[in-house]
């Protein structure tokens, strides 16, 4: 058995044993400042331990001696130990922010959209709050910006609406829900009826197109074999009762017509539309917002999309 | 003391260090491969390529898994089996067919839960998903391992146990410990893979993280702990600092880790005395954990310019250095009021990784290119490269960190944010906008560690070639003659 050894570089003596030829040890004493520092952080534990719940006793726990105030829903003050409940209600009872933006919100709840407008403060909250429901509420489809996404989902800042721009047709959309349905024409019409159709849809809104298709087109789309014009009306405008398009303003809200490099590309877009007709859904938010929160997002909606044109 | 007059590698059992050597290095290659490649998609989303199983969700585990258990653990299978023998001055105990045992059990349950993973089989815990049939091969893998090391020990020629094999064999007993009863759960079907847990609601959550932070402190640390206190003393040629710090520190580590897992969950629906338990537990082990840290770096006194001249010492040293950091960061993050801001946001996955790159991996690379060219005898390749891999590995390392303190600190400022009208300021979504840019950092500075990985490789590998011509010369010029 070796004996303890001194070191020529640092004078510290090893504690004798040798292991794997090399390996010794030397007989430090543990620095004096992690000892310090250890005692340090066991005089920290204890204080945590004495103001917060910490340590189970039997079916309990020690209680701490920390405390939280606050208005039980009875509206009388409580006082109880420390605990992550009772610090929430505190907070949203308590802290500047919550306090402020409930004073915001009970204002507009008791505002008309027409006050809320024309006021400029706000005006400005609800451009704030309306922000965060749309953005946790509406963004995922409609995106951040709430110019949509062709053939998915509509742009909500154009100054053109599928249900109506006006404040409460937006509540109704928000509400209720919306089925965008339009059938399926390729059961219906052959090729050549629906190029001519499409020529005509393109006719409408003064794009280039084929004149003498188009004039059969709109004999199909005015007459019994489209029917077309039932939901989109003979002068192709649409109507907000049955979400169906404006067909004769520049805005596309399915076939990307703006995108189409060619009037042959425009064509099929269109013609595709017809063939396949269109399904989409938008859920119901009743349930899912309060009161408030979707007159916020109707003034907030309201207020970043153009005038009503229609 | 009892010399053997035959050579190291007769006298021990080094065929099977070499395996799972081996084994390490093309676990951190696949592993830290799959990182950088979800590293990517956080930031380009494109790359999912709408392919299921190569998905975040999916991806993830197989990432996580190959780099704790195929990396790290192949890495402390070699250095234990290699430390224990040669500090006991014993061959390894059961014989050749069980420490091969241990090497393809471990490695094919591996395999079996990463391909599973990407075909949605899973518990669904973190760090534990591996379902019901590889926890069983896990834990009859595991009990072997035990038993080889503790009949080992149990044979040396020496009169004390040295530290490391306290480490290691406390990272032994926890891990079984935690294996087994977190992976508790009755299966479905004898011939499914589902499974279910034994503990519901906020049992399991806790079953889960004390097991999720034990692995992280008895897999990750107190074994990682064990690799130092051998490799970094026999690098350096000194003598351990302080054999007193080294026993105090290990019981108070061994002590508290096993308190503190709840620190995952503050702010959850667990019972708030269980959240400030762990948290004052989590500040009482700062100091055992810097114990560590002390004495390795310690260890170098009185042969500091060692740092200049060996790029091994560079990487053990460096390895301490962020063991210090992330072990100091850990209990900050674990005070309630700093979890409010930090917990769920990316600071979390940077400091897991100032951990687990910094620290776990940079240690193992240490060590290994200390250790594979005893094994087989031969001296490495390039030193050259060992320095190339060193500043791969810490430009990747900070690169990696300090883009998570940025997209996770600065998601967690966006999200307690309020503005004039004591509206939240951003929505969740412009938080995400907001992180795109750290993470593309994140992703490149992880590109730059496996690149590191991908020159060690090739430098480890040019060492073994040159090492079996060598052994082959004589042999080839005495067939001759």
């Amino acid at each position: 058995m070796a004996k303890p050894v001194k070191d020529p570089l640092t004078g510290a003596e090893t504690t004798g044993h040798v292991w794997d030829e090399t390996l010794q040890e030397f007989n430090n004493p543990l620095p004096t400042w992690w000892i310090w520092t250890f005692y340090g952080t066991i005089i920290f534990a204890l204080v945590y331990w004495i103001i917060y719940p910490s340590w189970p006793i039997a079916s309990s726990y020690t209680k701490g001696i920390g405390t939280i105030e606050y208005k039980n829903a009875q509206g009388q003050e409580v006082t109880r130990p420390w605990n992550m409940r009772s610090l929430f209600v505190k907070d949203m009872q308590e802290s500047e922010s919550a306090l402020k933006q409930k004073e915001y919100l009970a204002k507009v709840s008791a505002a008309s959209y027409e006050q809320i407008a024309q006021d400029n403060n706000m005006t400005a909250f609800v451009r704030s709050y309306g922000k965060g429901v749309f953005g946790d509420n509406c963004a995922a489809c409609h995106q951040t910006g709430a110019n949509g996404v062709v053939g998915l989902f509509p742009n909500l800042v154009d100054d053109d609406w599928l249900w109506g721009g006006k404040t409460e047709q937006i509540e109704e959309t928000i509400r209720q829900g919306r089925l965008g349905f339009m059938p399926a024409f390729k059961e219906t019409l052959n090729d050549e009826q629906t190029t001519d159709v499409a020529e005509y849809v393109l006719s409408l809104s003064g794009l280039e197109h084929n004149a003498e298709a188009a004039k059969k087109g709109e004999v199909i789309f005015n007459g019994q074999t489209g029917g077309c014009y039932y939901c989109h009306t003979t002068e192709g405008k649409g109507l907000y009762s049955q979400g169906s398009a404006n067909l004769t303003d520049k805005v596309w809200t399915i076939a990307n017509v703006p995108a189409a490099a060619d009037t042959e590309a425009k064509l099929k877009a269109v013609k595709s539309v017809v063939l396949n007709g269109v399904n989409r859904q938008m859920p119901s938010f009743n349930h899912r917002l309060d009161d408030t929160e979707i007159k916020v997002l109707v003034a907030y909606l309201r207020e970043m999309s153009a005038t009503d044109t229609k | 003391m009892a010399h053997s007059a035959v050579a190291p590698s007769e006298q021990y059992n080094y065929e099977i260090v070499k395996k799972f050597a081996i084994a390490a290095i093309v676990w951190a290659l696949a592993g830290m491969t799959a990182g950088v490649y979800i590293a990517s998609e956080l930031a380009w989303p494109l790359l999912n390529f709408d392919i299921a199983q190569i998905t975040f969700g999916r991806l993830r585990p197989v990432h996580t898994s190959g780099v704790i258990f195929g990396f790290g653990g192949n890495a402390l299978f070699a250095t234990s089996y290699y430390v224990i023998q040669r500090t006991c001055q014993v061959r390894l105990a059961g014989g050749n067919f069980w420490p091969n045992f241990t090497f393809w059990g471990w490695n094919l349950s591996l395999v079996v839960a990463g391909i599973g993973y990407m075909f949605g089989v899973t518990q669904g815990r973190e760090y534990a998903e591996p379902e019901w049939y590889v926890d069983i091969a896990i834990a009859i893998v595991w009990v072997t391992y035990f038993f080889i090391f503790t009949l080992t020990l149990m044979r040396r020629n020496q009169p004390h146990i040295y530290v490391a094999n306290w480490f290691y064999m406390s990272f032994i007993l926890a891990t079984a410990l935690l294996h087994i009863f977190n992976n508790l759960t009755m299966p479905v079907s004898f011939f499914g893979t589902k499974s279910y847990s034994l503990f519901s609601g906020v049992q399991d959550a806790m079953t889960q993280w004390w097991y999720g932070h034990n692995a992280v402190g008895f897999f990750l640390t107190a074994a990682f702990l064990g690799m130092m206190y051998y490799f970094v003393p026999k690098q350096a040629g000194r003598p351990v600092y302080s054999y007193r710090l080294s026993i105090v520190h290990f019981w108070a580590l061994s002590f508290m880790y096993m308190w503190v897992g709840t620190h995952h969950l503050h702010w959850t629906a667990i019972p708030d005395w269980t959240s400030s338990l762990a948290a004052a537990f989590s500040i009482l082990l700062l100091m055992p954990s810097w114990g560590g840290m002390i004495n390795g770096i310690m260890t170098l006194s009185g042969a500091w310019d060692k740092l200049r001249t060996d790029p091994i010492m560079l990487f053990l040293i460096t390895s301490l250095s962020f063991y210090g950091m992330s072990t100091f960061e850990g209990p900050m993050m674990s005070l309630k009021s700093v979890n409010a801001l930090s917990h769920y946001t990316d600071w979390t996955v940077g400091h897991v990784h100032s951990g687990a790159l910094g620290w776990v991996a940079m240690v193992s690379i240490g060590s290994f290119y200390h250790m594979i060219p005893r094994l087989w005898n031969t001296t490495i390749y390039s030193i050259k490269l060992i320095y190339v891999h060193f500043f791969l590995a810490t430009i990747g390392t900070i690169l990696y960190i300090t883009a998570m303190w940025v997209s996770g600190i600065g998601q967690g400022l966006m999200l307690r944010a309020f503005d004039e009208f004591g509206n939240l300021s951003y929505s969740f979504i412009e938080t995400v906008a907001f992180m795109h840019g750290p993470l593309a950092a994140r992703a490149i500075g992880g590109m730059f560690f496996v690149t590191g990985m991908i020159v060690m490789a090739y430098n480890v590998y040019m060492t073994i070639a040159r090492a079996k011509q060598e052994d082959s010369v004589p042999v080839a010029a005495a067939a001759k003659a």
